[in-house]
């Protein structure tokens, strides 16, 4: 399994990529959206992205579409320090699935493998 | 009750609100990281025990990020209290200067917040006598649609000048938005209430603020 990290928390992005390492997952990650479209443009392949909702410049939520433009396959989980209903509603709606922060790194894994089966 | 007066009630009920919500997410952050950083420091332990050992000089990286980003959630409260006291006194006295250091704070949690920095043009110290809350609240929102209508990490300055003795202007350069800083009327009912001047043009704002009111 291949993920791709979009966060612009720096030192979050460092530390949950080195635990799905830890884990056998390979993770490229990114500070912010642009630089994440620049890799998926160059025609770098991920079974999932995982985004941050809120980031400057782009939305997590504008990001998954320009991301889906360019890559039809690859799948969605956001990621999020707010916790709102409206928030939820649009994150669900446009993802395969939405996490709040702190993550619980087995609920993570489990979602991964529920995206990607045939990882396990 | 006049309609005028519970516009006021609600936009700074309304402003508190947002706020916090602010806070709270940086704080989420900051615990997000704490979190990781110490479920990698357990991670490492448990392939400690299956014989891969863990260099001091990474356990020493992971446990300095977490004091690291500790000190950030600090200075994260440290702000959130200073926000919270800014109603104890209806009226006092404030120094411009910090007031707007608490703002800018305040807004840098703000995903799409830019640089911005203040300077004192004059020696004296830029104190008046006013409501801090409800000037706190006219910056907040005019530095919110600035950053919101700019590019991320753009610099915005603002100035502190003393105009004569009656009167701080306080100069924001750069603003985006032009005219359109405070699209909506309850602000000028809050700068009324504290005889605050606006003068919003092209890429400039300019707030007179009385000595006292």
């Amino acid at each position: 399994m291949k993920i791709l990290l979009v966060d612009d928390e720096k030192k979050f992005v460092s530390m949950l990529a080195k635990r799905l390492e830890l884990r056998g997952i390979k993770v490229d990650y990114c500070y912010e959206p642009t630089s994440a479209i620049k890799n998926i443009e160059k025609g770098n392949k991920y079974d999932i992205a995982i985004l941050d909702v809120k980031m400057p410049g782009m939305s997590g939520i504008e990001l998954k579409r320009k991301l889906s433009d360019i890559d039809p396959k690859l799948k969605f989980i956001f990621l999020t320090g707010h916790g709102s209903n409206v928030d939820y509603n649009t994150g669900i709606s446009e993802a395969s699935h939405y996490l709040l922060k702190p993550l619980e790194i087995n609920d993570l894994i489990e979602v991964l493998h529920i995206l990607v089966p045939e990882s396990m | 009750m006049n309609q005028s007066t519970e516009l006021y009630k609600y936009e700074s009920l309304a402003f508190f609100g947002e706020v916090n919500a602010s806070i709270s997410h940086e704080l989420k952050n900051v615990m997000a990281i704490i979190s990781e950083t110490a479920g990698l420091l357990g991670d490492l332990a448990d392939l400690a025990t299956t014989g891969n050992p863990v260099s001091p000089e990474s356990l020493k990286t992971h446990t300095g990020s977490i004091i690291e980003v500790i000190q950030r959630g600090f200075d994260t409260i440290r702000q959130m209290n200073r926000f919270s006291h800014s109603i104890d006194n209806p009226i006092t006295e404030v120094n411009l200067t910090e007031l707007i250091d608490l703002v800018i704070n305040l807004t840098s949690y703000l995903r799409f917040a830019g640089k911005t920095n203040v300077h004192n043009c004059d020696i004296s110290k830029p104190v008046v006598k006013t409501s801090p809350f409800i000037l706190q609240t006219i910056i907040y929102k005019a530095l919110e649609t600035h950053y919101k209508n700019g590019s991320p990490g753009e610099e915005t300055v603002i100035s502190v000048c003393s105009q004569d003795k009656s009167i701080w202007r306080i100069i924001f350069s750069k603003m985006n938005s032009g005219k359109h800083l405070f699209p909506d009327n309850s602000i000028k009912t809050m700068a009324e209430a504290i005889n605050l001047k606006i003068v919003n043009s092209e890429g400039r704002l300019e707030l007179d603020v009385p000595i006292a009111i």
